[in-house]
């Protein structure tokens, strides 16, 4: 239980078998689509309440964490976007910069409104209509008591197990010392490296929950040194980085195959919601039964 | 409530890895051990294991944040340390309210149960400290503090009360309610405990404790804090009794000048540019009357003192260069943890139930001083020497297990001890959290609620402090541990978004286990996997503060879900 820099909390092998969503009977794909969906979600949401980055990955992976293994919480018990929104007010909570409950309250509201979950946002704001999303008073008691709830669901379901470390500020150490700031292209190199960490966050894989930070940073420092074309030294650098050449291998995969996924979920939803409530889930169940039957 | 099937089918496996939440259920209480306003204590036995904890109760006084910051920083700080010297938070434990009404499940913080606490051991006049003794305790304390400050906290707290001293001769560090992240280069080797670059709040430390930097309103402090609590603790050691012991925030200061001197330029370097420093310039000179009093300390025992009680925060000692300290080295040596002899149970709260009668009744009052320095005014009584122990009225004191006083520790045989070297516990991984305790941030760079500037601020709201327990149910038979602020106020909470008046009042949750212990300590943490895996998580342990939902089940909907699933989820589960 030592607190370290370096490590962070892994799921275990069991954790990721199964799923007490998928015990729930909730197919893995849509599992997947909705951790992906909630997980954009609370990134929408942290951007819209101004919280720094390392705040809102702290979220992520609280949100993520939440979902994992038998015990873990079942989207036909909780739904998703309840499960963020208490995410990201127990990290902004822990964090230099708490967000009110009416705050998280009013942007969920804000990003509920969004008809479809890969709308368009130029158009988003075009048809920006303060109306929808009021919370009113009334409403806003009922929510922000939902809110106090998801929040203790996932400390609980978390076993109170809050510490999350995170790539970030490794990567840069990562490429001070291979001096890769002495290149022209370190400042494209550097915001390519957390563009992937921050891909990573979402990825269906949950690197963030199988992978350690050392090597997370040093794939995405890999990857986006590649495609930056930043020369690094020609040895196997990543070593001492406490990375072997086939987890990089298998990292620099996962990475780039978020954006494959991505694009996958955007086609199958197209101008659909992905169901973050109970009730949505549901919805969606008997739409697959029904069709299903119809075949 | 027993956890019968748990019992009966050994885990299947299911590796927890984020573990820390169970039900209450598994734990049998023994005995209250204390009530007060800010929470209960119950000493506890686990069922699974046999072993004592002490379970501290989270009280929800004020939802509008939702789970209390405090405490859950607290959580979260104590989840990621682990140190001999450094009370272990074991887990978490969550009571479902049996009534249909109450809504909210309530919380208990799991340690491990502890036979004293160090202030109700000096207070017992069965137990007489030998020197060597005193050094193991001390070393032990040095340890602890080392570490925490090697690992970036400041305990902030630092007291006779809230060190827990089992009956293997262990000390540990309790009640976390205070401490925070310390974020500034940990000390070094022989550099003294460092510079603070940025402000943190004043009001902290329990006064009698409080070192004389944050007296003056030092905003821009250092481990050097703790360091003077030790020494304080130290002192009182020899003196079986706390030593400044004064009666305001000013009256402490008058104390510590009286004792070690007034201050200088030379024995404290920037003193008279501190908020606090005019009034004192008016003060007569002391010259220090420190030697004197505690010549009994002996040469090299009477310079580590002096190195504690040092004004200048800058050159007071760290923790690593007391544990070198050559009082360590000199005879007598310091006595073997497993050799101290065991004592009866002695907490706090007994000792200031025992004595109930023969000293004065807390003071009335409970003005809030409000003069411009907030620090500087109040009527203030004695400030609570409480401890981690809330206290209760003695009536619900169960029956005591009452040991012939001072037993030998030799007769019980069979420490579980560790192995040679766990004194050092490791070097600390984690020199820098980044992400983490971050939160307490006193004052963000728009901080505008001057309550912690240099304008007046709304009251030292500590001097009232004695007198908020007897709000509490018990009425003036009951004494409440309330550190040196009001429950609303805790010092951290300043931030911006939230006024005074919106502070959670969870306050302290200052207690820890009480109560007597033949297990003593217990001494192996197991690291991981302190699963209990076989809990049963259909069901109950899922509600856990949630309002029932309607009639929502898991088990809906059997249309879409295999049959067998309910089956295969207990195997699962279990």
């Amino acid at each position: 239980m030592q607190a370290s820099p370096l490590a962070n909390f892994q799921a275990t092998v069991e954790q990721l078998e199964t799923s007490g969503s998928q015990l729930d009977g909730i197919p893995v794909d849509l599992e997947e689509s909705i951790r992906f969906a909630g997980a954009r979600l609370t990134q929408a949401a942290g951007v819209l309440l101004r919280l720094p980055q390392e705040v809102i990955a702290q979220a992520i992976i609280l949100f993520t964490r939440f979902w994992i293994g038998p015990e873990g919480g079942s989207l036909a018990e909780f739904g998703a976007a309840h499960i963020s929104a208490g995410s990201l007010y127990l990290a902004a909570k822990l964090s230099a910069f708490p967000k009110s409950a009416r705050s998280i309250v009013n942007v969920y509201a804000f990003l509920d409104t969004i008809p479809s979950t890969y709308a368009d946002l130029e158009q988003l704001w075009r048809e920006n209509n303060p109306e929808e999303y009021y919370v009113s008073p009334g409403t806003y008691e009922r929510r922000r008591s939902t809110l106090f709830n998801m929040e203790k669901q996932i400390l609980k379901v978390l076993g109170f197990q809050l510490q999350v470390t995170l790539p970030y500020t490794l990567a840069i150490t990562y490429l001070q010392a291979l001096s890769a700031f002495d290149d022209p292209g370190a400042t494209d190199l550097a915001k390519r490296t957390f563009a992937h960490l921050n891909s990573a966050l979402l990825s269906p894989q949950l690197l963030l929950l199988t992978h350690q930070p050392p090597t997370l940073a040093t794939a995405a420092i890999y990857l986006a040194a590649k495609e930056t074309n930043v020369k690094l030294p020609g040895v196997d650098w990543w070593t001492i980085f406490d990375t072997d050449r086939e987890e990089l291998g298998f990292l620099v995969v996962g990475l780039l195959s978020v954006e494959t996924f991505a694009t996958a979920e955007k086609a199958k939803w197209a101008d659909r919601k992905v169901p973050l409530t109970v009730e949505e889930v549901n919805a969606e169940m008997d739409r697959r039964q029904s069709e299903n039957a119809g075949e | 409530m027993a956890n019968t099937t748990a019992a009966a089918t050994p885990p299947k496996g299911i590796t927890r890895r984020f573990h820390g939440c169970s039900k209450i259920g598994e734990y049998e209480m023994i005995q209250k051990l204390g009530e007060g306003t800010f929470g209960e204590v119950h000493k506890a036995r686990d069922r699974r294991s046999g072993k004592m904890y002490a379970l501290k109760k989270i009280l929800m006084h004020n939802e509008k944040d939702g789970f209390p910051i405090t405490a859950l920083r607290e959580i979260k700080l104590l989840k990621i340390i682990s140190h001999d010297n450094v009370l272990k938070l074991e887990e978490m434990a969550v009571e479902r309210p049996k009534a249909e009404g109450r809504k909210r499940a309530i919380l208990y913080m799991v340690t491990p149960y502890m036979s004293h606490d160090l202030s109700g051991l000096l207070d017992n006049p069965d137990v007489q400290f030998t020197v060597a003794q005193i050094k193991c305790y001390m070393l032990q304390l040095f340890k602890g503090l080392r570490y925490l400050h090697d690992n970036h906290i400041l305990h902030r707290d630092m007291k006779a009360a809230n060190l827990l001293i089992s009956n293997r001769g262990r000390l540990q560090i309790a009640d976390f309610g205070l401490a925070r992240h310390y974020d500034e280069p940990v000390p070094q080797r022989g550099r003294g405990n460092g510079e603070a670059r940025r402000d943190y709040t004043s009001l902290v430390v329990t006064r009698w404790y409080r070192p004389p930097e944050l007296l003056l309103s030092l905003r821009r402090y250092t481990p050097a804090i703790d360091l003077w609590g030790a020494g304080c603790v130290f002192g009182e050691m020899f003196k079986r009794k706390p030593i400044l012991t004064g009666h305001s925030d000013i009256n402490q200061a008058q104390i510590i000048f009286e004792l070690v001197g007034s201050p200088n330029n030379e024995s404290m370097p920037g003193w008279d540019s501190l908020p606090g420093a005019q009034s004192v310039k008016d003060w007569p000179r002391q010259t220090g009357s420190i030697t004197n009093k505690f010549n009994m300390l002996g040469r090299t025992g009477l310079d580590l003192f002096q190195k504690l009680l040092m004004l200048d925060w800058k050159k007071r000692i760290n923790a690593i260069d007391a544990i070198e300290h050559p009082y360590f080295k000199e005879d007598p040596k310091p006595m073997r943890e497993e050799d101290i002899p065991r004592f009866n149970d002695s907490h706090e709260l007994d000792r200031r139930n025992a004595r109930k009668d023969h000293l004065p009744a807390a003071p009335a009052g409970g003005t809030v001083g409000g003069g411009p320095n907030g620090e500087w005014t109040g009527p203030g009584g004695p400030p609570n020497t409480g401890g981690p122990w809330m206290n209760g009225d003695r009536q619900r004191y169960g029956a005591r297990d009452q040991g012939p006083p001072g037993v030998p520790a030799g007769g019980r045989g069979g420490f579980d001890r560790r192995p040679p070297g766990y004194e050092n516990g490791g070097p600390p991984q984690g020199r820098h959290q980044p992400d983490w305790g971050n939160g307490g941030r006193e004052r963000g760079p728009g901080y505008g609620g001057g309550r912690h500037g240099n304008g007046p601020p709304p009251g030292d709201r500590r001097h009232i402090l004695p007198h908020q327990a007897r709000h509490g149910p018990g009425g003036g038979d009951r004494d409440t541990y309330i550190p040196s602020y009001e429950g609303g106020a805790r010092p951290r909470e300043d931030r911006r978004s939230r006024g005074p008046d919106e502070r959670p009042g969870d306050g302290r949750r200052g207690s820890r286990d009480s109560g007597n212990s033949r297990d003593g300590f217990i001494n192996d943490r197991p690291d991981h996997n302190r699963g209990y895996g076989g809990r049963d998580r259909a069901g109950d342990s899922r509600n856990f503060g949630r309002e029932r939902r309607d009639g929502r089940t898991r088990s809906r909907s059997p249309d879409r879900r295999d049959r067998n699933r309910d089956r295969d989820r207990d195997i699962y589960r279990r």
